[in-house]
């Protein structure tokens, strides 16, 4: 046998080796050779950012106002005044927006950054800056006493609106009708229940810098304002608080102000306000036995695990 | 004509089977080895060339799959670098507008994982690998699954959000947290796979 003999067989081999790692990785898109690297793929979704949203037309200036006037008893015992103006066309857009049915976003209502201006001003007013610090205390009454003494009317009763009839957006519960007010709609109307009040609070104080809650309970809804420890020597009663995330919110009630008119014809009352923390002055049952749901004001959604596990990749991975 | 002695009419003489001679063959010692050579040289190249073609194929198949797995992985953290940045901005307390727009952001960085996710586990799914690497495969799979419905769920809670349904929000978030931690087991399995697959033993329980 001679060299031209092994020939055709050394050239079978080759044609098995260019087969293998030529024609068969071309067919299938697989890289040359013997060295393997990262396959071709075709490009990865990317990141498409959230479209920016239009601002809200800001409301006339020269436009059609709400006056309303108030009186209340502050905590040194005289008796305050103060006029809050509301624009008609902020009232009559809170008027026709849907109510939420969801109680846990009526912290919404309070937050309402059209009614801010309108807020901050009055709780300016109500309990202006000061310098001294133990004044702090004094300023937060104030404003607590104020919208204790909003007047009380029930969502179904049509004295709670001031045009005298149910918002169209009111809505039908099994018994009864449920309209949780805008702060300004409750300041317009000149008052409102249990939830208005709360509502309201929330929105002042939170102007003022405070942490507050919704407090709700089943025929009833309180606030819960944030204190690291509340215990005045001359509370008669140990203060309410309920824990939320690691912190304390004490029980303010807004509503129930104990109002006691000097005459049938005199416009003249004095009354009694629910200090911080006083549950059990309330004489709500529910508030009473009841452990209340905590709505805070501000919710954002935040899950708790949203970190990647990084994973050991393969010899031959990129 | 005769059986014994044939003789055809045309005169031509055929021989007699036992007169028959196998031909002389002259083969040198040089020529046999070259022979035996040819065919034991043949024998290797054909079983080498197997060999290394098999080999070739699947170590071409776990590279594909390693490859693919590594993009994954940096998709996944170019989706982790905005989820991260987002929690970081995430403020303690702010106006109505500025919450309104983080949960925007938040439903955009679900949407960007849910499509990456969605689109490396069609890569990965579809890797051919060698027998023992189906288990790295599926577990790296599953992972994948998990994360793409945790995405699904913050889609979901941002929806709830958006609707004013807060209860319903915190309720699709604790669902996604629970798929999340699946997530996280998913990859302890296919941590556990890689090593058995790459140290050619069987996979312990979990």
């Amino acid at each position: 046998m001679e060299w031209k003999d092994v020939l055709p067989v050394l050239m079978g081999g080759l044609v098995i080796l260019v087969v293998a790692l030529v024609v068969k990785p071309l067919l299938l898109g697989e890289p040359l050779g013997l060295v393997s690297g990262p396959v071709q793929m075709q490009q990865p979704p990317v990141y498409v950012p959230p479209a920016p949203v239009s601002m809200p037309t800001p409301l006339a200036d020269d436009g059609e106002v709400y006056t309303q006037n108030f009186r209340w008893t502050a905590i040194d015992g005289g008796v305050q005044t103060t006029q809050v103006r509301v624009p008609e066309a902020l009232f009559l857009a809170h008027r026709e927006t849907p109510r939420f049915s969801d109680y846990t976003s009526w912290g919404r209502y309070a937050l309402a950054d059209a009614d801010r201006p309108i807020l901050e001003a009055l709780a300016r007013r109500i309990a202006p800056p000061t310098a001294n610090p133990d004044e702090g205390y004094f300023r937060l009454m104030n404003l607590v006493f104020f919208v204790q003494q909003v007047p009380y009317d029930m969502d179904d009763n049509m004295t709670s609106y001031t045009e005298g009839v149910l918002p169209r957006h009111a809505m039908y519960r099994k018994d009864s009708v449920e309209y949780p007010k805008y702060p300004v709609e409750m300041l317009v109307d000149g008052r409102g229940d249990c939830e208005d009040a709360a509502i309201l609070m929330a929105g002042l104080l939170d102007a003022l810098g405070y942490d507050t809650v919704l407090l709700r309970y089943s025929d009833h809804m309180a606030l819960g304002i944030r204190m690291n420890e509340f215990n005045p020597y001359y509370a008669k009663y140990t203060p309410k608080y309920f824990e939320h995330e690691g912190k304390h919110y004490y029980y303010i009630e807004g509503t129930g102000f104990d109002r006691e008119y000097f005459s049938d014809n005199s416009t003249r009352f004095w009354g009694r306000p629910h200090p911080i923390g006083d549950a059990a002055g309330t004489d709500i049952p529910s508030v009473k036995s009841e452990t209340p749901q905590i709505i805070p004001l501000h919710y954002i959604l935040e899950p708790g695990e949203y970190r990647i596990r990084p994973v050991r990749l393969l010899a031959g991975g990129a | 004509m005769d059986p014994d002695n044939p003789k055809p009419s045309g005169g031509l003489k055929i021989p007699r089977i036992p007169d028959l001679k196998i031909p002389k063959i002259a083969v040198s010692w040089k020529q046999a080895l070259a022979a035996a050579g040819t065919v034991v040289f043949v024998v290797v190249v054909v079983f080498v060339g197997a060999a290394t073609l098999l080999n070739y194929t699947e170590d071409q198949r776990v590279a594909a799959f390693g490859s693919h797995v590594s993009a994954s992985e940096a998709d996944l953290f170019q989706v982790y670098d905005k989820i991260s940045t987002h929690m970081r901005s995430l403020p303690e307390s702010s106006s109505v507008a500025e919450t309104d727009a983080s949960v925007r952001e938040f439903a955009a960085i679900a949407g960007y994982g849910r499509a990456v996710t969605t689109y490396n586990r069609q890569i990965v799914a579809a890797d051919t690998v060698p027998e023992a690497y189906l288990g790295v495969q599926s577990a790296y799979v599953r992972a994948l699954d998990n994360l793409n419905r945790a995405f699904s769920l913050w889609s979901s809670a941002a929806a709830a959000y958006d609707a004013r349904a807060y209860a319903a929000a915190e309720e699709n978030l604790a669902r996604a947290d629970e798929a999340w931690r699946e997530y996280a087991a998913a990859i302890e399995d296919y941590d556990r796979e890689l090593r058995a697959a790459e140290e050619g033993r069987e996979v312990p329980l979990a």
